[in-house]
């Protein structure tokens, strides 16, 4: 408390300050940010709107770590007036307490709620979000991305160690914030089975459910109440939510059932757009069944309609716009060309029928498991001059230069998988040939042996035998996950900087040199992943290690195409690039769409 | 007699149910014949005749036991880049369509039926398909093979919808809604396809929408891991093809479909009756 004291009578002293970018936290919170009160003079204040009381370990402490009033100019300009209209000169004074009520009075209010729901699955919901995100936050609103419940295997840690959706998290830079939490996806499905799926609340898993007992049990029971909760949440500390359905909204035989989508709506009292992915035709039968199939009282809320993903000319559709208007009395507010975007995909779904990606020279073989999990992990090496290849059978590894083996929700099933269809054998055939790297679940199996003798991962007790590439042993002991952010430098090559993050049952012992070292979130730099350079072998927990360039350049110094080394220059970091396809998102859906009726919809100006 | 297979978008499976029909009747011991009126590929083969047809045709030919012919696809528009279209009608190359010089629609229609007469004539039953979705708000006016053969025809028409990637009574009823309210009595029935899981907990949705719009479902098809010739770029070419000969899997494939479908109910005695047998 004495330290927030002094550090507040700094600020008095200083005065307003605005966004502080030599500092090396900028921004913390969000992008065009007030850093004037770093700490806030208004601490504690004990208003249940900003924050809450923690047990911490001596006794009650105040939470208020995602409060953001206090970083919104306009709040910081007041408090310095008030402070120099009152000759206030200590961060004591009880007027304190009058300025933040007046402050509240007069700046904040409750936020208003938007909801983009799809017409079918891959509609381009997830994209349509991320560009009003970035679009309101362009223009200066402080705004929020909010899926209720998403059923995906991309997944990314927050820094408190929560696991959400991986596209919650791109939407919320597309907000422009630099935290994104767990209260922006509060229940994350992830299939483990054909159905069942571990439900995850609050980015920890909660429990498993198969179909029916997450419709029956989960929702009527705990569901409702998390989506109202996280909702509101939100809706106290940003000017807007903007909400992601999931799936088709008229799906009537679950429809009472759906929390994902016009319940959730309700819930949040958000406006709706509809979004229709105009590329596999029907797009007008899609969105008008779509509006007439949702019962009246919800249907009210569909305020706009957007035709996404046009290839060729958009006007040719404005006849066909327009008649779609005059039957469902809803403006199309948009007619969206397809964007030549890079951005990560969110479900598997999008990978149907996708035998390889990109165009380069230089081909790496990705092991496509039944269960695999966070694809995106390669999306960086697109990059580079590299294509990748999906490999399912071992006739797909022919004229690969390299081998990388990403995540799976469930390494010995898909371990099993590939020792049944040959997979297993034809990667050991290639080792110390081509370089193979392994993250998270592919890492697992790059080891001596697999010990699930507790049956945890696979039901079936067993000690596995993984490819031995590695001289470790992963065992599932107990049914437990580790989910944790790091930040580090390669332990090999040049020591450059990397990120990644942990998700993953089992822990593993390794008795090999470490390929990272993470010194970032630990006390003591922690080593992690295995490396043997003379054999092509790479392993690690750390998804997300393609993204920044040190560890991408290092495993591509490896790969050679046609006997010769392949030029891997590009060497910038996929943040950035996300960071420049976000504004081309953005441009794409502001030059085609009504703003001025968007910012109705999201009742930002209200 | 004689029945039209709508998609309610492209890839919806007109072209494999079409087939799989075609191979059912055929079965049956009705003397039956594929037919499109128009089609939009760059997949085309030689016909015996010497003309040029869609590879969609030509497959669902085959499942009828029958040898491909022109008349089955008497208009083919295959796209050659630079907003030019080259128009196959009654299987020879006969103009490059571009902006400027658009094809006669009304003398083209008249082929179109013309053709769809002899077909009728020489065979028991058509199974007709149409093409991409009948009810594109921007083309319904100058379409030929959807709302025109059923404008001109008069035939009975069947939906086909895609439940995988969701939305499918939303597409099924919002087809309907679109359709033209005087074409509305030929639009007989409707069949979900690629369906994953248990079948039943659709049953509520499915007498909603026979509810709402008089149609009448006649199945649920299962998601089947098969592969089929490709018409079209959006279809997806996964799936299990075996045995050396390329054209007899395919058949193969369409009779484990047809088991499925058995199997699973599907109603084709009412098919067979909406087509006026």
């Amino acid at each position: 408390m004495e330290k927030i004291v002094k550090k507040v009578n700094e600020e008095i002293q200083r005065g307003w300050l605005g966004p502080d970018r030599n500092c090396p936290y900028h921004p913390a919170h969000f992008s065009g940010q007030d850093c004037s009160f770093c700490y806030c003079p208004f601490f504690p204040c004990n208003d249940t709107t900003f924050g809450w009381e923690l047990q911490g370990r001596h006794g009650p402490v105040w939470n208020c770590s995602d409060c953001l009033f206090i970083h919104r100019t306009p709040v910081v300009k007041f408090i310095y007036s008030e402070i120099e209209r009152l000759g206030i000169k200590d961060a004591k004074d009880p007027r304190f307490d009058d300025i933040f009520i007046e402050a509240k009075k007069r700046f904040w209010k409750k936020g208003k709620a938007m909801m983009v729901v799809g017409a079918t699955s891959d509609a381009g919901k997830s994209v349509t979000v991320a560009a009003i995100c970035r679009i309101l936050h362009r223009k200066g609103y402080l705004v929020a991305p909010f899926k209720s419940q998403n059923m995906s295997l991309n997944s990314k840690v927050t820094r408190h160690g929560a696991e959400i959706a991986m596209i919650q998290v791109l939407q919320a830079k597309a907000a422009g914030l630099t935290n994104p939490d767990a209260h922006m996806n509060p229940i994350l499905l992830k299939p483990k089975g054909d159905t069942i799926s571990q439900v995850m609340v609050c980015g920890k898993p909660f429990a498993d459910y198969d179909v029916d007992g997450y419709y029956n049990e989960f929702v009527p029971g705990p569901g409702i109440g998390i989506v109202k909760e996280h909702v509101e949440f939100l809706k106290d500390r940003y000017d807007c939510v903007v909400m992601e359905g999931a799936g088709s909204p008229a799906e009537i035989n679950i429809y009472d059932k759906d929390i994902a989508n016009m319940r959730a709506a309700d819930i949040a009292d958000a406006n709706v757009i509809l979004v229709v992915n105009v590329e596999w035709g029907g797009s007008f039968a899609y969105a008008i069944g779509t509006v007439e199939l949702i019962p009246e009282k919800d249907r009210k809320r569909i305020k706009g309609i957007i035709l996404n993903n046009v290839r060729g000319n958009t006007e040719n559709l404005r006849p066909g716009a327009d008649k779609l208007e005059e039957l469902t009395g809803i403006p199309v507010i948009g007619i969206i060309p397809h964007a030549d975007v890079v951005l990560p995909s969110e479900d598997s779904e999008a990978l149907r029928g996708v035998r390889s990606k990109g165009e380069g020279q230089s081909r790496i073989g990705a092991i496509r498991f039944p269960r695999m999990a966070n694809f995106t992990d390669l999306d960086p090496l697109l990059l580079e001059n590299v294509s990748v290849v999906y490999v399912e059978k071992p006739e797909d590894l022919a004229g690969v230069d390299a081998i990388v083996m990403p995540g799976t929700k469930n390494t010995v099933s898909d371990l099993i998988w590939m020792k049944e269809n040959g997979l297993f054998d034809a990667i050991k055939g290639l080792w110390k040939k081509i370089p193979i790297a392994g993250i998270c679940g592919g890492y697992q199996m790059m080891g001596r042996t697999l010990d699930d003798s507790n049956g945890i991962e696979n039901g079936k007790p067993a000690v596995h035998e993984g490819l031995g590439f590695f001289d470790n042993t992963t065992s599932f002991g107990e049914y437990t996950k580790r989910i944790i952010q790091n930040e580090g430098k390669l332990a090999v090559g040049d020591g450059g900087a990397i990120t990644g993050y942990e998700l993953h049952m089992g822990m593993s012992e390794v008795n090999e040199k470490p390929l990272v070292m993470l010194d970032r979130f630990h006390a003591d730099p922690e080593p992690e992943g295995s490396v043997r350079e003379d054999e092509l072998t790479f392993g690690t927990y750390q998804h997300g290690i393609f993204d920044k360039p040190a560890f991408r350049r290092y495993f591509l110094s490896f790969v050679k195409h046609d006997g010769k080394p392949i030029d891997a220059e590009a060497g910038c970091d996929y943040d950035e690039v996300l960071e420049e396809n976000l504004d081309k998102l953005a441009d794409v859906f502001g030059s085609n769409m009504d703003v001025e009726k968007l910012l109705d919809i999201a009742g930002v100006r209200e | 007699m004689s029945i039209l297979f709508l998609g309610t978008s492209s890839g919806a499976g007109k072209t494999t149910v079409c087939a799989m029909m075609c191979r059912y009747f055929s079965n049956e011991g009705i003397d039956v014949a594929p037919f499109k009126g128009s089609n939009l590929s760059l997949n085309s083969i030689a016909t015996k005749d010497g003309g040029e047809i869609g590879i969609g045709q030509a497959f669902q030919a085959r499942a009828a036991g029958i040898e491909p012919e022109t008349d089955m696809n008497p208009v083919l528009l295959k796209p050659s880049g630079k907003g030019v279209m080259q128009l196959v009608l009654n299987g020879k190359p006969a103009m490059d369509i571009t902006k400027d010089h658009p094809m006669d629609r009304t003398k083209v229609m008249e082929d179109v039926k013309a053709a769809y007469a002899r077909m009728s004539e020489r065979h028991q039953m058509l199974l007709c398909e149409g093409s991409g979705s009948p009810v594109e708000l921007n083309l319904m006016a100058t379409d030929i093979a959807n709302v025109g053969l059923m404008r001109a025809t008069g035939v009975p028409a069947v939906l086909v919808g895609d439940i995988e990637r969701g939305g499918v009574f939303a597409a099924i009823y919002g087809t309907w809604r679109l359709i033209p309210d005087e074409l509305k009595p030929q639009l007989k029935g409707f069949i979900i396809n690629r369906f994953r899981g248990d079948g039943s907990i659709l049953a509520p949705a499915l007498k909603r929408i026979e509810d709402l719009t008089g149609m009448k479902c006649l199945g649920v098809l299962r998601y089947e891991y098969l592969r089929f010739p490709e018409e079209d770029s959006l279809s997806s070419s996964e799936g299990k093809l075996e045995g050396d000969d390329i054209h007899s899997a395919f058949l193969a494939n369409l009779d484990e479909m047809i088991s499925h479908a058995k199997d699973d109910g599907f109603d084709f005695g009412m098919l067979k009756k909406m087509a006026g047998l």
